[in-house]
Parts: C-alpha cells; sequence; structure tokens
C-alpha cells in the first residue's frame, strides 16, 4: 500500500468525496457543470446518479449521510458493527449501532476511484488473506486490516451456510483485529419448520450478543419505528417492482442500483424511506406520460441480472445498457421477498416469503428473523440451486414476470458458491428459452478483466444471440 | 502390514471394497468428515469417503463446476463421472465448504448427460457451522432425518443396539489411531508421515472390523519396528483436504518427516470419542460437531490455534507446513493467521497453495521444501 494511501483515514475520505456531491445541486447549472471539471474520476457517477432528478439528489445525500454516521459513530456515543449487505441493517439501528457495511463501501470506492479499492485489495493478501477471495469484502476490509478507518466493535455477519468466501472475510477480520465475532447460520433449507426454529433461536443469540456487547437492552419502541418503516418500504419497493413490469418501464436504470443500495445502508430509516418515495413519485410520473426511464427514450430489450451488476468506476455497466436502449428488469438484490412483493403473491410463494408483525417483542424478533433469512442471497443460493424457492425458481420466475429477453449473470472470481453451480444453471435457464450470458469479469476489479472487454463480451453476446442487430 | 494400509489408500476401490461388494455388501460414499460412519456402519452399510485420488484429467469435473473452484471436488466428479464410483450404493454431500457442497447439483446434472453415474441413495446433509445447543439439536435432527431416509432406501435400520456397538468399535479404533499418534510423535517415530496418513485414510475406505483388527497388529509392529527417523526435521502438515500419500511423501524427502497433522483426512478426524452414554444420535450428533477442527466452524479461529500449538509443543515439531488447495479460501486464509501468530512465537512455518491431484508441481514442491528445511537447519546450528 503506498504511503499517500495511510496517511489519511480511507473512510473520512470517501465521506469528504460523497459530501462533496451532495452539495453539487445547490448553486445553479453553470456553477455545477463547472465544478464537475473538477472531480474527473468522480463526474461520471455523480452526473448520471444526479441526472436522475430529486431520486438521485436524495440518494448522494443518503450516501454522504451513511458515511458520516460510520466515521462519528464512536464519538457520538454509538457502537459500530462491520456486516455484510445481506444482513438487514434494521437490527442495528434498533440498538444505536452504525453497521458498517463492507460491500457497499467497496462499491462506492470502485465507483469512485480510478484506482479503484486494488490497494485494500492487495493489502488483504499481504496480511495472508487469499487472492482468491471475494474482492466485494476484501476491497474494503483492507482498509481496516491496514488500521485506517474507524476502530472496530464488533463483527456480525449472516452468511455462514450461503457464501463461504463471505463469511470467511468477516471470520479472518474478526481473528486478525481480535474483536468479537456473531455469525447468523444458513441451514440449506429455506421454508420449513425446523429451519424457521433455527433462525428464531439464532437470531434471539445475535440480540444477547449485541446487548452483551453493546451493554443496552434492545428497545421494543424503537424496534417497532424500524419495523413499520420497513413494512412502508416494502410497500413501495413492492410498487416499483410492478412499475418496472411496464412497457415500456418507466424506471431508469440506475434506479435499480439506487434501489438496494439504499435498502442495505438504511433499512427502516426514513432516509432510505425518502429515496424510494422519490422514485416512486418519478416512476409514476414517467407511467402516467407513458414513457420510457431510459434516457434515449426508446426501450429495445429486457435484460435481468441473476446475481449482482458490474461496479467499475462511473456506472460504466448501466450507461452501456442505457445506450442500447436496455432496460433493466433487476437482480438478485433489488428484488424483495416480502409478502406484498408483486412475484410473491402472484406465483403463491407466501410460504417463502416474509411478513412484519409488529405486535411484541417477540413478534418482532420473529419478523427479523425471517426478513434475514429472506435477503439477497441468504434466500436463494444456500441450498441446491434446482431446489424449492432456490435460485433457478426465483431466476426464471422474475425474469419471466418482468418479460426479460435475457439473463446475465456477474459475480466475481471469489465466488465459490455461484461458480459451483452457475453454468448448470445458464444451461436450465437456456432450455426454458431465455439466452444467458455468464460474464468472467469481477463486478470489483478491473484488472481481472478490463471494462472494455468485459463490455465487448457482453455486446458480442447480444449480437450473437441476434437480440441487438 | 504396512503394505495393506499403503493399498487401500491409494487405490479408490480397494481389494476390502472390493471383497465387500462380492460378497452382497452396500456402500454410502460421503464427503466430508462431518458425515457420522457409526450410522451407516449400525445400518450393516460400508461408509466410504469419497477421494478424488488418481484423476488423470478434468474433462467431467471442468464441464459442470465453473472454473474458480477447489480440484478437489472435480476430481471426485471426474472419477464418478468415469464410472470409477460405481460400486456406490449411495452418497451423502455435507456442506464443508462451497466447492464441495456445490458437488451435489454436478454430480446429479452429470447424471443426466451420462447415466448411471450418480448412486440411487443421494443425500444432501446439512450441518451448522457453529456449535450451541440449538445447532446441535437441528444436527441432532437433521441426523435423524439421515437416518430415517437411509434406513428406508436401503430397508435396512440402524436400531439403538446396534448404533451402541458401532460407537464403541469407532470408538475403539479411535483409540488405537491416538496410540499410533503417540508412536508417531514420540522421540523416534517408527513410521513416516507419508505412511501415518496411509494408515488414517484406510480407515475410512474399509470395513471397521477388519480395519481395527489390522490397526492393532500394525502397532503392534511398529512397536517393534527397529526403522527410526530420529535425525529428520520434524514437521507438522496443516491446511486442506489431503488424501495423496506421495505429497507428503514429497514433502518428507529424505531429509524431513511429517511427525504431526492436522488433516481432515489425517489424524484430526479421528481424534476425540463418542459418548457411549446417553442417546447415541445426540452423542455423534455432538461429537461431529464439536470435535472437527475445521475454519468452516467461523469464527473459532483461537481455539484451532490453541491445539495446533499444543500439537507442536507435544511432537517437537520444528516446522509447520500450511498448505491449502487453490480456491481454498478457508485454508489458506487461516493459514495466514496460523503463519502470523507461530512465527510470532520463533515456529517456523511455510505456506503452500497447491492443485487437488496429479502432482505436477512436484519440482516446486521440493525446490520450497528444501529453502524450508535450510532455513531449520540453521536455527539448529545457532542454537
Amino acid at each position: 500500500m503506498r504511503t499517500a494511501t495511510r496517511e489519511y483515514k480511507f473512510d473520512w475520505m470517501l465521506w469528504s468525496a460523497f459530501n462533496a456531491a451532495a452539495k453539487l445541486k445547490n448553486g445553479s447549472e453553470k456553477e455545477y457543470r463547472y465544478i464537475l471539471n473538477y472531480i474527473p474520476y468522480f463526474r461520471g457517477v455523480v452526473d448520471a446518479i444526479l441526472a436522475t432528478g430529486e431520486p438521485g439528489e436524495k440518494f448522494i445525500g443518503i450516501c454522504a449521510r451513511y458515511l458520516r454516521n460510520l466515521i462519528t459513530a464512536r464519538d457520538e456515543g454509538r457502537h459500530n458493527a462491520i456486516t455484510t449487505f445481506c444482513f438487514s441493517p434494521a437490527v442495528f439501528y434498533a440498538m444505536d449501532i452504525t453497521p458498517i457495511c463492507l460491500e457497499v463501501i467497496s462499491v462506492m470506492m470502485t465507483f469512485t476511484y480510478r484506482r479503484g479499492t486494488t490497494e485494500f485489495l492487495d493489502y488483504c493478501n499481504e496480511v495472508g488473506y487469499t487472492e482468491t477471495s471475494c474482492s466485494s469484502q476484501r476491497g474494503t476490509i483492507g482498509a481496516y486490516l491496514a488500521g485506517i478507518g474507524a476502530e472496530i466493535d464488533m463483527i456480525v455477519t449472516d452468511t455462514p451456510g450461503v457464501c463461504d468466501t463471505n463469511a470467511n472475510a468477516f471470520s479472518f477480520a474478526s481473528a486478525y483485529l481480535d474483536v468479537p465475532f456473531f455469525q447468523l447460520d444458513m441451514p440449506p433449507v429455506l421454508a420449513d419448520a425446523r429451519t424457521d426454529e433455527y433462525h428464531r433461536e439464532d437470531f434471539r443469540a445475535l440480540i444477547r450478543f449485541l446487548e452483551e456487547t453493546t451493554g443496552k437492552k434492545l428497545d421494543v419502541d424503537r424496534l417497532r419505528g424500524i419495523m413499520e418503516e420497513v413494512a412502508r418500504q416494502d410497500a413501495i419497493v413492492a410498487e416499483l417492482e410492478d412499475l418496472a413490469r411496464l412497457v415500456p418501464s418507466p424506471l431508469p436504470v440506475a434506479y435499480n442500483l439506487m434501489l438496494y443500495a439504499s435498502r442495505f445502508l438504511f433499512a427502516g430509516m426514513k432516509e432510505c424511506t425518502d429515496v424510494l418515495e422519490a422514485m416512486l413519485r418519478k416512476g409514476k410520473e414517467n407511467a402516467s406520460l407513458g414513457i420510457s426511464g431510459l434516457s434515449g427514450g426508446k426501450e429495445k430489450l429486457r435484460g435481468f441480472f441473476c446475481y449482482i451488476d458490474h461496479y467499475t468506476q462511473n456506472l460504466k455497466l448501466w450507461h452501456m445498457l442505457d445506450s442500447h436502449g436496455i432496460a433493466y428488469q433487476g437482480n438478485i438484490l433489488s428484488r424483495s421477498f416480502a409478502s406484498n412483493a408483486p412475484h410473491v403473491k402472484e406465483l403463491g410463494l407466501e410460504e417463502a416469503a416474509y411478513g412484519i408483525d409488529t405486535s411484541n417483542l417477540d413478534t418482532m424478533i420473529d419478523s427479523l428473523a425471517q426478513i434475514n433469512s429472506r435477503m439477497p442471497m441468504i434466500k436463494s443460493i444456500r441450498g441446491p440451486y434446482d431446489g424449492p424457492h432456490m435460485w433457478l425458481q426465483d431466476t426464471l420466475s422474475l425474469a419471466r414476470m418482468c418479460s426479460a429477453d435475457f439473463i446475465v449473470y456477474n459475480g466475481t472470481p471469489g465466488c465459490r458458491n455461484t461458480w459451483g453451480m452457475v453454468k448448470l444453471m445458464a444451461r436450465d435457464t437456456e432450455k426454458a428459452g431465455i439466452p444467458t450470458y455468464i460474464m468472467y469479469a469481477d463486478a470489483f476489479d478491473d484488472r481481472v478483466e478490463s471494462w472494455d472487454v468485459t463490455k465487448e463480451r457482453f455486446e458480442e453476446f447480444l449480437k450473437v444471440r441476434r437480440l441487438l442487430s | 502390514m504396512m503394505n495393506e494400509f499403503m493399498e487401500a489408500a491409494t487405490a479408490i476401490e480397494s481389494g476390502p471394497v472390493k471383497k465387500w461388494k462380492a460378497d452382497g455388501g452396500r456402500v454410502i460414499g460421503y464427503t466430508c468428515s462431518y458425515a457420522p460412519d457409526e450410522i451407516m456402519h449400525a445400518a450393516g452399510i460400508l461408509p466410504y469417503r469419497i477421494r478424488g485420488f488418481g484423476a488423470g484429467e478434468m474433462t467431467i469435473g471442468d464441464t459442470y463446476f465453473g472454473p474458480f473452484i477447489c480440484s478437489l471436488p472435480k476430481c471426485m466428479l471426474q472419477l464418478a463421472g468415469e464410472g470409477k464410483y460405481a460400486f456406490l450404493d449411495g452418497a451423502i454431500i455435507t456442506p464443508g465448504c462451497d466447492s464441495m457442497r456445490r458437488l451435489d447439483e454436478c454430480w446429479r446434472k452429470a447424471g443426466e448427460d451420462h447415466p448411471g453415474v450418480v448412486p440411487r441413495f443421494f443425500f444432501h446433509y446439512g450441518v451448522p457451522h457453529k456449535y450451541t445447543d440449538y445447532t446441535i439439536k437441528w444436527f441432532t435432527d437433521e441426523t435423524r432425518r439421515f437416518i430415517a431416509e437411509m434406513s428406508a432406501h436401503f430397508q435396512t435400520a440402524p436400531d439403538e443396539e446396534r448404533l451402541r456397538a458401532s460407537i464403541k468399535l469407532y470408538n475403539r479404533s479411535r483409540g488405537l489411531l491416538e496410540r499410533l499418534d503417540v508412536l508417531r510423535t514420540g522421540d523416534t517415530p517408527p513410521l513416516t508421515g507419508s505412511e501415518a496418513l496411509a494408515v488414517v485414510i484406510a480407515g475410512s475406505t474399509m470395513p471397521r472390523e477388519l480395519y481395527t483388527d489390522m490397526l492393532e497388529g500394525l502397532i503392534r509392529e511398529l512397536e517393534q519396528r527397529t526403522v527410526q527417523y530420529g535425525d529428520r526435521i520434524r514437521l507438522m502438515l496443516v491446511g486442506s483436504a489431503n488424501d495423496d500419500v506421495d505429497l507428503v511423501r514429497i514433502l518428507e524427502g529424505d531429509r524431513a518427516l511429517v511427525v504431526a497433522d492436522n488433516l481432515c483426512f489425517g489424524a484430526r478426524s479421528q481424534t476425540d470419542l463418542v459418548e457411549e452414554e446417553g442417546d447415541p444420535v445426540s452423542a455423534l450428533a455432538r461429537r461431529y460437531l464439536r470435535q472437527n477442527e475445521c475454519p468452516r466452524m467461523y469464527g473459532d479461529y483461537r481455539r484451532r490455534l490453541a491445539i495446533l500449538k499444543e500439537k507442536i509443543e507435544s511432537a517437537g515439531v520444528e516446522g509447520v507446513v500450511l498448505q491449502n488447495i487453490r480456491f481454498c479460501d478457508l485454508h489458506g486464509s487461516e493459514n495466514g493467521l496460523f503463519e502470523r501468530d507461530l512465527e510470532r512465537e520463533g515456529i517456523p512455518c511455510m505456506r503452500l497453495e497447491r492443485e487437488y491431484g496429479p502432482l505436477v508441481e512436484s519440482g516446486r514442491m521440493r525446490m520450497r521444501m528444501d529453502a524450508f528445511l535450510e532455513r531449520i537447519d540453521q536455527r539448529r546450528k545457532s542454537a
């Protein structure tokens, strides 16, 4: 790692960039355009998100707020916890714990910095963590291992039984930094009484751990407020998912990213609701006018990503989709498995969905356990991909529901779990009549395959399969 | 006697397996050390640990698995696809790690293209990743589910009495393996590390009664053995699964001796007994969930480090080889922590990443081992 990188706290640096970005629209359009020249490597992502209007401005704002919370947590008397994107932060907020979501921070840095997270990725290897591990955690955990981030109180993950390399990153960091660790463990089956009981027991053990580590009791009223906010957010997400099904889709391509990132950062908090409400307002407005959310105004294709996106600098994936007139129909991260989600109701998947019951503490904890066990990835890649409510079923039902013309897999080479079954799944989705493309890029590390090559291969797929002329 | 163990450890369908099948016996294969052998044994079925040993290519494995996957399950699938596991009547897949648990789907899908390569009884055996009261309960229930499905399929149920007898037998053989370990870690070990590994591996491929008898004979023989390796550099082998005695042979060469290991195919999987009192299924669940010191049990690094240090101390280990198969992030990363913490205490360590399967990298390994042994030699001289 360069000496210069060690000069400042990495999280403070990132907050500084997003905080400035959040103020860019305070001036005139001329001033805004002028200032963009001073952020040559950050302007693409900022401009693309702010171009979505109110939702984008609010989104950049909550990113800055989140980063501020992260760097000030201890000074302001809050504890913090390193955690993962597929762990609902609601319980942390209910206990006044600031969640530090590694993958979201990796995305922010990959978007923002020309060098991405490469120094932190490599630092992990220097201290003994394998280079073959997933870059989504490595990109940020490297900074904490190097001691250039906030001091950490605890590490909490829920990926054992779902993703080894994810769980291993947290376990490694806990041993390396010598901080308390808790894991929620996931059995290979989703919907049965034995699994439900296991989730409930496990979540209660988590709350005991959080109470012991922070020395604070779970505040029932606060938890209820947060759960009710989660329910409001789920209702908005359900409406957005319905809107996305319209042809043309009225939602801009970047909405997908903003939707899941807002939930990962602030599920159960007003900040997230504000962004989602703004997205819904704009989506409804477009829908009432019958216009596409694409910048070109013409929808040519609809694509569904069965895993994650590609986060190379400046939202290039989203630019590419937009420029080809491809309506982005979401991915595994953006989909909700709440009982009111359109696909849940339409396909009768209630037994695999979660509901929110705020009657008393017990029902709320059970609901939290259910929400957590239905988070992206946690829900659908725990068991065999072709099992009930697992990856294949979710992918096919969602792709069909949103009339996707093709399916794309993208992940990281560190994703042992999906690479162990993606060829089989692509074979099945192709058999089901949906052209499927497996990307061999690394969502967080352009050194594995440059964006130019990734783009060329993607476009080649579209051409060879005669999806685009 | 050692030749018989070596033969059983270096053949997929060894003599004892062939004889078992010829006598009408049935065999269930399993992929990792979390599957309780005692249950299959009590049902009159031979438990057999599936291996990838001897795979000459990976054309079948690579067809179903993606590219960034550990070569061990790929080799297992390769052998299965080639029909080498046609003698299996059943298979258990456990989520030892992500690569291994995806053998479930890859094997089943290979069966669609190569009819007959998937055993008729195919069971996904969930194993929690931590040891608590509720995980033990869940694992006990999972074990009962396994018993029920196995019994229904094979029309033979392991009753409580037979289970107790099996537990007793396996405990006896584990006691013998403990005696073997004492011989191996003593001042004048009468066997090499590759021989010791062969003895343990053989236990996962042959009827336990036969194995226990052979083990008793071997220990008597070793106690009289005059061949000694006392002047060699004493090493410990740690990390990813290894069922290849030749790998240990290469690491040992003629200057070193692997006197201890912490491998799931090695001594690690054989330590600790099953409680003989109380409910046998729950006793098995407790033993198998608690006693396997694998990094898949997240957040338990300090306990594993303590076990390693204790073994290093008691076996007089002079250096530790921390190996992992490429893409085995669990062992690879934990090896990084072991290296940091052991080197801090003055214990020389060498990390080695390798591929499972044909030992095409033996030259590189020998060269690295030479350098490592040189380092330990210099320590000896300056001591």
